[in-house]
């Protein structure tokens, strides 16, 4: 991250200030979260919203974990961290199952009718995130989520 | 030290879960087997202590959304207690504030639960 942390722009740089892949393990997403809290804070998000963010990524790398690579634990998930002086993109690529995201409004009441135990990250990632968008460019899942600072 | 811990005990009748530390996807299935091993004892009266949860993602959210019916459906109820002002916003990101029974500390959790006569 040698570019200066703000600029008097919204446009995010074409290339990531900072990226780093994981194994898909569950026992890595503390390190993931307690990284994206501290690139959050440095960029001058409040600890609150830092704390959500990562929060969001958590859910999002959990879902990539379980979802699209079913738990093997040998495969990769690459995170980049995009900054300008509005807010944060962070991306995630990763190969596997593409995601199945539904836009159907998540009903909480069905949901412990049915027993269900999954299904709240998706809603987690966009109560809490500006923008949350998935696509699969030959073969290869993007995630992408923005969170943009808010005006003081 | 594990990053998530749990532990449980019965405290008047109720069936209390301790949770502490940092609970993700990696941690969540040891809270699962710890309620379930609670419920197949035919506890249904049930609260979640989480004085020293400082973290939860949905995975221990989820958990909860998953046995709430089986235990209200035999009288009981899974409640929450004791939540630090950030894991409660978590379980209100997601709505659950408003359909789960969240009390401020165990001992109102307690009478609480006691003041309703379980079905027969």
């Amino acid at each position: 991250m040698s570019r200066p942390p703000l600029k008097n722009s919204t446009e995010f740089p074409p290339k990531p200030d900072f990226s780093i892949t994981i194994l898909s393990q569950t026992q890595l997403l503390k390190m993931v979260v307690e990284l994206t809290r501290h690139i959050a804070t440095l960029f001058q998000f409040s600890v609150s919203d830092a704390q959500k963010i990562s929060l969001a990524i958590d859910e999002a790398v959990t879902n990539v974990i379980k979802h699209s690579y079913g738990n093997e634990t040998d495969r990769q998930i690459t995170i980049e961290f995009f900054l300008a002086a509005g807010g944060m993109r962070i991306r995630l690529r990763y190969r596997g199952l593409p995601p199945d995201i539904s836009d159907e409004e998540v009903n909480i009441s069905r949901m412990i009718k049915n027993k269900r135990k999954g299904g709240l990250g998706v809603k987690l990632m966009k109560t809490i995130m500006d923008s949350v968008t998935y696509k699969t460019i030959d073969g290869e899942n993007c995630c992408e989520m923005i969170k943009w600072q808010k005006v003081k | 030290m594990k990053s998530f811990q749990i532990r449980s005990k019965m405290v008047g009748g109720v069936a209390v879960l301790y949770l502490k530390g940092h609970l993700d996807a990696h941690q969540v299935g040891r809270f699962e087997k710890e309620l379930i091993r609670v419920i197949r004892d035919n506890n249904f009266n049930i609260l979640i202590n989480g004085q020293e949860l400082n973290y939860i993602t949905s995975a221990g959210m989820g958990i909860i959304m998953g046995y709430i019916d089986e235990v209200r459906e035999k009288g009981g109820d899974i409640k929450l207690c004791s939540l630090s002002d950030r894991v409660h916003e978590t379980f209100d990101l997601v709505g659950f504030t408003e359909i789960y029974d969240f009390v401020p500390n165990e001992q109102a959790a307690i009478e609480k639960f006691n003041r309703i006569p379980p079905k027969a």
